[in-house]
């Protein structure tokens, strides 16, 4: 079975600025598979490629092995699309917007009907369906979002940042949908800001920055990349901070409470307790503090603030370019970048 | 056969415009009720006949033409422009569609509403003056070619435009012009000079509004200037259906190509 998405290179110019960047990246079917990145890394323009918004450059993008350029028609009919933006017909009720949506992807008008019923009711405003989208409240045109992905029953569906700017209740609403639709063997793909709803949903994630993939990797495992803390607080202050030797990297001194970063708290703990103890401290306290993966994601999509051109990727030494930079940042709020 | 998808959406278009009559059929209505009220029975009745016709008559083909024509075009462009405005043609672009298939339902259901305007001003001037129908195959190939030609343009239109300002230019400002001095209000044969005739023949409305007048009336102004050499001339409405079929042929394709690249749609 060929994997739900499989990008090779990918690359999408606009004039001179790089949206992505010979990106590669496998998301096996069945998998709730997520994308972090901060504004600009080129997470929606990725979206975008596979379901038509956006025209490629260049490399290669399939949707359960057919090319999204060459046999578009069968990539697109796998995909259902929750965007970031309110993009649904004002024109009719929602009811209709749906079935329309269904008709569309070859579904007859009266398993439509149905259709539209049937994920109206699994977001919860089956009671709406005869208003208009703009008569819906913030949360429920989010909701509505995700049932127009649903009502064509997709293989692979996509959230691009589903939960921005709505409130907890609705959050844990739709965690729980999406969890449900993934167990029911429905690929996932989600673009989401919230580390804790990566962390929480997705079997792997990759990290994106400035058009490339940083890395790919479960939550768990990002996690082991990081470094933990052991905080120690003495009995006495010490005058200075003690040698413990290269798995310490790094020790402060505040008062009396010492800090020292190490790759793994828990295996490295008892060992830094006998070496306190044989220099002579006497230890009131210990806490380690593990590295929270938005401190992860901090780090690896650090970066100089810098807007990536054909040019400055060609030299590889990235050159600020003020201009450059607000077309991109005009790009993220127009949902193209 | 035509796919379960195609249907959907020439059905989601033509339920667009019908579920607006006072958007869509009543302005025509009025407008046209104006038109033969006051160039048909006001002035029409100072004007000698034209052609062997009441003036009143000799108008109705050019009338049907401009609001047919005119409203297949806005339909097209508006439905466009307005799903790229809002970015709810997305919804349309990212089904599985082909792009014959969505660019032949847009066209589709703005022809549709080409052709009931049409009748509603025929239907009005029926109020005004008896109306007879000459050559009815080909007036009804006619009218299905030219609105089907201008609601492709208004899909380029919808396609090319930046704002509605840019709709509204294109449709009052280069579409009204071109019906107007397209015969719709005199014959060619009115004119004296060779050269208004020629200008007048470079104008594609002429042969729009010609070929009607000829499937209502039975009267053509290009076989009475000569348009084609003698043995032929009176093949010049059958010469004008042609050029237009081609013509809307050529326009379709466009379409398609656009849509295939995203001209206008995708970045």
């Amino acid at each position: 079975m060929p994997p739900a998405i499989e990008t090779v290179d990918l690359v999408k110019e606009y004039g001179d600025l790089r949206a992505l960047q010979e990106l590669s990246l496998t998301v096996e079917e069945g998998e709730f598979f997520g994308l972090l990145g901060p504004n600009g890394a080129g997470k929606t323009t990725f979206i975008n490629t596979l379901v038509g918004l956006v025209r490629k450059t260049g490399g290669d993008a399939r949707v359960f092995g057919h090319d999204v350029e060459d046999d578009y028609r069968q990539a697109r009919d796998a995909i259902g699309l929750a965007p970031q933006e309110f993009n649904v017909d004002r024109f009719f009720p929602i009811k209709e917007v749906l079935m329309h949506k269904a008709g569309y992807h070859g579904i007859p008008e009266d398993e439509a009907a149905d259709r539209a019923d049937e994920v109206l009711k699994r977001v919860g405003i089956y009671d709406k369906r005869n208003e208009r989208f703009d008569w819906l409240s913030g949360g429920m045109k989010r909701r509505l979002l995700l049932a127009r992905a649903l009502v064509t029953d997709p293989d692979l569906l996509i959230l691009d940042e589903p939960t921005a700017g709505v409130d907890v209740q609705l959050r844990h609403d739709l965690w729980d949908l999406v969890t449900e639709l993934n167990e029911e063997g429905t690929t996932i793909l989600l673009t989401t800001h919230y580390i804790e709803e990566a962390e929480r949903l997705c079997d792997r994630v990759a990290i994106m920055n400035e058009g490339r993939k940083v890395t790919v990797a479960t939550p768990d495992e990002l996690k082991e990349r990081g470094s933990d803390t052991i905080a120690v607080r003495l009995e006495s202050e010490p005058s200075t901070a003690p040698d413990l030797g290269a798995y310490a990297h790094e020790t402060t001194v505040s008062g009396d409470r010492l800090e020292v970063r190490v790759d793994d708290g828990g295996a490295t703990a008892p060992r830094l307790l006998n070496d306190l103890e044989a220099r002579g401290f006497e230890i009131a306290d210990l806490e380690i503090t593990r590295t929270s993966l938005e401190e992860i994601f901090v780090d690896l999509t650090r970066s100089e603030d810098r807007t990536v051109t054909r040019s400055s990727a060609e030299s590889a030494d990235g050159s600020d370019d003020e201009s450059s930079a607000k077309r991109e940042r005009e790009r993220e709020r127009e949902g193209v970048a | 056969m035509l796919s379960v998808g195609f249907r959907a959406l020439f059905r989601r278009e033509v339920l667009r415009f019908v579920r607006r009559p006072k958007n869509t059929f009543m302005p025509p209505a009025i407008t046209n009720v104006l038109y033969f009220a006051v160039f048909g029975v006001i002035l029409g009745g100072r004007i000698d006949e034209i052609a062997g016709y009441p003036y009143i008559l000799f108008i109705v083909p050019g009338l049907i033409v401009l609001g047919a024509i005119s409203n297949a075009f806005e339909n097209a462009s508006f439905s466009i422009f307005h799903g790229r405005w809002n970015e709810y043609i997305h919804e349309t672009l990212t089904s599985p569609l082909s792009y014959a298939e969505m660019v032949v339902a847009y066209v589709g259901a703005s022809a549709v509403r080409g052709l009931v305007v049409g009748i509603i001003i025929a239907v009005v001037g029926r109020l005004f003056v008896p109306i007879g129908i000459e050559h009815g195959l080909f007036l009804i190939a006619t009218m299905v070619v030219i609105t089907a030609l201008f609601a492709g343009l208004g899909i380029i239109g919808g396609l090319v435009a930046r704002d509605f300002d840019d709709l509204t230019v294109m449709n009052q400002f280069i579409l009204r012009p071109l019906v107007f001095f397209g015969a719709v209000f005199y014959s060619l044969e009115t004119f004296e000079q060779a050269w208004q005739v020629t200008l007048s023949l470079l104008n594609p409305m002429v042969y729009m509004v010609d070929s009607v007048r000829y499937g209502l009336l039975g009267h053509s102004d290009l076989i009475g200037v000569g348009v084609l050499p003698a043995p032929y001339a009176d093949f010049a409405p059958l010469f004008s259906l042609g050029v237009l079929t081609t013509a809307t042929a050529a326009v379709l394709a466009i379409d398609v190509y656009l849509f295939k690249i995203g001209y206008g749609l995708t970045d």
